[in-house]
């Protein structure tokens, strides 16, 4: 899944890309509101995490343009402020959630994977496909009883075509919501993955989880 | 005595009481004057008829028949009494009704009257005159005049005074009954006249009572407010006005400092938590602890520089005055920041004439200077200037720091000196600027007897001009 962090302040921006990245996710990151908008227009990102205090823009003057072009992007405020007038602003403009610094990792993750559950009208924190169970919330994987190990990177790619299974999920899809916008692995990359994918969640004596839509991408489990 | 009301009350009782008793003193002592006046007369011309009708005839005295017939002298109630004496003191005549009896025996000179209070033999209050006299004589005036000496004679007459004194007894009830009933009367009006006035004074009370420390919005509103309460209205909004100000300068600074220490805080915890979730090896758990000591280095900085806000505001700061020489202080402060205007290509001129000497404290002073240039070198352009001035003007030093690359508008340079004030809503990325930086500088130089001012040049040159009393040159 790939995030925007729209946020100056380094150390906070540093650690939260820091522990996203490695969380699994693809997480781009601006400290200008004026960048950070041109990021989010160009881009498809599952969530933006948006600071209110920004230089270049601030981040209510950023939410307000992307709205009213139109974007539906998920959008978590990060912010000091705390009074409820500055929290019922924040939702009146279009915010899909609020965090009040300072605040825990783990509650900025959840929110996150909530958002992204919400972005694939996914509300289960467990999804399954045939034999397969992905726990969204511990990000583990079991194959029946047993727990598949997988790397951040192969995790975050079962994850995006679990969120959509049944769908076909396209090859440019697939590296955008996993890939960083500076990322210079190429599309091709995305094939590699889902060969260590393949391996490592399919078993020869079972029908296979993935199938390949030959040219244009891939579906997890049995066609919707 | 506290309230308002009960003095009022008390202050106009006790005034209506002591009216009302000089009035009616004055009234009972006027009627009682001329009721006895009206009595004497009347004792007066009894005693003179008797006077006149007595007649001396040889040795012999004795009164006019008719007269000694007369009702008054006769009647049991309200008896009239007359007693007669010789100059020798001898009793010559007396009315029947004092049977034995003497009345009082009142002395004057000739032909004139005195009167005196006394009592009967049933202890009656009775009212008596005395005359002094020469009886008529009988055969005309024939007689030689060392007679007269001896045929002088003294009359009491004494009238029952029972009915006056009644009069008198009752006019003092009827004194005494009116002001009583007049005073309880005005303790009521007067209650309710007080009550009435101070209404308005209740009803701002009220209202005062009502302002909750949450919302000083709240002015009192009180409408047709006597002229006197009017003011009191007036200041008391005025307060009001006042410490919704400071409140909400407080509040704001309150919220400012919170929010100044929360983005802080929030890097702090975010950096330990995002190290915390997996092993790391050294190197990595270094750069944690280095991140997180650079963030609390700031933040001493910055709950310094408040503190020093917060102990010049409470004016808590003590001074050593020294003399200062103006060009090596700043050569020196300007160590500090040399490093960072080299990477961003900035060039400093030290412009101070080598004799000017600056009497302030030092600390204080390079504590100034020290952010004045952070503040420069964090808001020049790359590739800028800063430059440093001063100068003798007629009784004060001017000190100059100016620097180029300057967006600001002169409304936006006006609020320089407000605490985290920021021109563009952010900190910067390294988060040491917290715009507490100018407000300190003017709060210390207002402290160390200056002054501060801001202003933005056209071509983009902000400068800070400081007035500093002279030093003895």
């Amino acid at each position: 899944m790939r995030l925007l962090l729209i946020e100056d302040y380094r150390p906070l921006q540093q650690s939260l890309t820091k522990g996203l990245r490695e969380a699994g996710f693809a997480v781009d990151t601006t400290g200008d509101g004026q960048e950070g908008l041109w990021y989010a227009m160009g881009n498809d990102y599952d969530v933006i995490i948006l600071d209110l205090m920004l230089p270049g823009m601030d981040g209510l003057s950023l939410l307000k343009r992307l709205r009213a072009e139109g974007r539906q992007n998920h959008v978590l405020i990060l912010t000091a402020k705390d009074t409820l007038e500055d929290r019922i602003k924040g939702l009146n403009l279009g915010a899909d959630d609020y965090l009040v610094k300072p605040f825990s990792f783990e509650e900025l993750l959840a929110r996150v994977r909530a958002l992204l559950r919400r972005s694939y009208r996914e509300k289960n924190p467990e999804i399954k496909v045939q034999d397969l169970r992905i726990d969204l919330t511990t990000q583990r994987v079991w194959h029946g009883r047993d727990e598949i190990r997988l790397t951040p990177r192969e995790y975050a790619l079962l994850e995006y075509l679990a969120m959509r299974a049944g769908q076909m999920v396209s090859r440019t899809d697939i590296w955008e919501h996993l890939y960083e916008f500076k990322s210079t692995a190429s599309s091709n990359v995305v094939d590699v993955y889902i060969g260590y994918l393949r391996k490592k969640i399919e078993q020869p004596s079972k029908p296979a989880l993935i199938h390949s839509v030959r040219g244009r991408g891939y579906i997890l489990g049995p066609e919707a | 005595m506290h309230s308002l009301r009960t003095r009022l009350l008390f202050g106009i009782i006790s005034g209506i009481l002591l009216l009302l008793l000089i009035f009616s003193l004055i009234v009972y002592m006027l009627i009682h004057h001329a009721l006895l006046n009206q009595y004497d007369a009347s004792l007066a011309s009894v005693a003179r008829i008797l006077a006149a009708s007595v007649e001396v005839d040889q040795n012999n005295i004795e009164l006019e028949a008719a007269v000694q017939q007369m009702p008054e002298f006769l009647r049991q109630d309200r008896p009239t009494y007359y007693e007669l004496w010789r100059s020798d003191g001898t009793v010559v005549l007396r009315s029947p009704l004092l049977g034995a009896d003497d009345l009082v025996h009142l002395e004057a000179s000739i032909n004139a009257l005195v009167f005196a209070r006394s009592q009967d033999k049933n202890s009656r209050p009775l009212r008596a005159v005395g005359l002094k006299f020469i009886p008529r004589s009988a055969n005309s005036d024939d007689k030689g005049q060392q007679l007269i000496q001896e045929q002088t004679l003294t009359l009491v007459v004494a009238g029952d005074a029972t009915a006056l004194q009644r009069q008198l007894g009752l006019l003092r009830w009827l004194l005494l009954g009116a002001s009583g009933v007049t005073t309880t009367l005005s303790v009521f009006i007067a209650a309710v006249v007080v009550r009435h006035g101070l209404n308005p004074l209740n009803s701002i009370a009220g209202e005062i009572a009502a302002i909750k420390g949450d919302d000083l919005t709240v002015r009192v509103e009180t409408t047709s407010v006597p002229t006197e309460i009017a003011p009191i209205k007036d200041r008391l909004n005025d307060l009001l006005s006042r410490l919704e100000d400071a409140f909400r300068r407080e509040k704001r600074f309150t919220c400012d400092v919170a929010h100044e220490l929360r983005t802080p805080l929030a890097g702090i915890r975010s950096t330990i938590e995002v190290a915390l979730r997996r092993a790391r090896n050294t190197a990595e758990y270094q750069t944690v602890l280095s991140d997180c000591l650079a963030i609390i280095e700031s933040m001493q900085t910055m709950v310094n520089n408040l503190l020093m806000v917060a102990r010049l505001d409470a004016c808590q700061v003590a001074f050593r005055p020294v003399q200062i020489h103006l060009t090596e202080l700043v050569n020196s402060r300007w160590q500090l920041f040399s490093e960072k205007a080299v990477q961003r290509r900035i060039a400093f001129e030290n412009r101070v004439p080598n004799d000017v000497m600056v009497n302030s404290d030092r600390e204080s002073f390079s504590m100034v200077l020290s952010n004045l240039l952070d503040n420069a070198v964090e808001y020049t352009n790359e590739a800028g200037q800063i430059w440093v001035t001063a100068c003798y003007t007629d009784d004060s030093i001017e000190l100059t720091v100016a620097n180029t690359g300057c967006h600001l508008t002169s409304e936006q340079v006006a609020q320089v000196f407000d605490c985290f004030w920021r021109s563009d809503a952010s900190r910067t990325s390294i988060g040491t600027h917290c715009g507490l930086g100018l407000p300190l500088v003017q709060r210390l130089v207002n402290a160390l007897g200056g002054s501060a001012a801001a202003e933005v040049q056209s071509g983009g040159v902000f400068t800070i001009r400081l007035t500093l009393p002279a030093s003895t040159h």
